[in-house]
């Protein structure tokens, strides 16, 4: 059993999400388009500076059915990203909706420069 | 079967197209790519088809079906802000499937999940196969 599922992880084609990264006010936000990964079959991993998203699409093929006309079919989805310095890492937000993955990477409170006081001695 | 009205570029130089179909082996039509995918299945009952379209809800597409066409229409509309990186397709798209069968359009059903349409059409009563029986006498 679980060496059938392993030839069939083999055989899902990999395929890199298309991705928009957009700077605004509240900071970055990542969106790829990942039609057919439902929740479930989502991971998203932060080591360190590395983001990665794996999502693998599951749909269904009902007995009966014959496929005329076939533009996509499953596949697993990747995509590495390195987040700069800038980013809060510990308050990443994903948000799956209707197929798309939303990241939102807020930045850091940025670090007020400040005067240096001289003591005489 | 299906024309192509999409808006959209797909990978346009000539490598492009020759790294998408190396490393790619998928089971799929080998035409130009055309927005969004489109998937259509056949049974006895009915005909479906399948697009993915995501990050848009079912009421902001647009679906006719006209005298032998579905027509699925809609737009997508990008972010505000800075781009570093924009390889989502942006604006307006249409696909249309032709229907070379008898159909019930009273019962046609569109769901979307996941950011995956599918549109169920099913047959009307006289284009389904029907067995008859043969008196032999």
């Amino acid at each position: 059993m679980s060496d059938q599922v392993k030839t069939e992880e083999k055989t899902l084609p990999r395929v890199k999400p298309a991705t928009d990264i957009v700077e605004s006010d509240e900071g970055f936000f990542i969106y790829m388009d990942m039609p057919g990964v439902a929740k479930e079959n989502l991971v998203i991993d932060l080591n360190e500076d590395e983001i990665k998203v794996t999502g693998r699409t599951s749909y269904p093929m009902p007995d009966g059915e014959k496929l005329i006309h076939a533009e996509f079919a499953n596949g697993e989805y990747y995509r590495g990203f390195t987040l700069s310095h800038v980013v809060d890492k510990s308050h990443i937000k994903a948000t799956l909706k209707n197929g798309v993955l939303e990241l939102h990477l807020p930045k850091a409170e940025k670090t007020t420069p400040r005067k240096i006081d001289i003591q005489m001695g | 079967m299906v024309i192509d009205f999409s808006p959209f570029f797909g990978p346009s130089s000539p490598f492009d197209r020759l790294f998408e179909t190396l490393w790619t082996p998928l089971p799929i039509s080998q035409r130009p790519y055309a927005y969004p995918p489109l998937n259509i299945a056949e049974d006895d009952e009915r005909i479906i088809a399948r697009c993915e379209i995501p990050g848009m809800e079912i009421s902001d597409l647009e679906l006719t079906l006209a005298e032998s066409s579905l027509v699925i229409k809609g737009e997508r509309k990008g972010a505000k802000g800075k781009y570093y990186r924009q390889e989502r397709p942006t604006g307006f798209f249409q696909r249309v499937v032709n229907i070379h069968a008898p159909v019930d359009r009273d019962k046609v059903k569109a769901t979307m999940k996941d950011g995956l349409l599918e549109v169920v059409i099913p047959k009307s009563e006289s284009a389904k196969p029907k067995k008859i029986a043969i008196d032999i006498s």
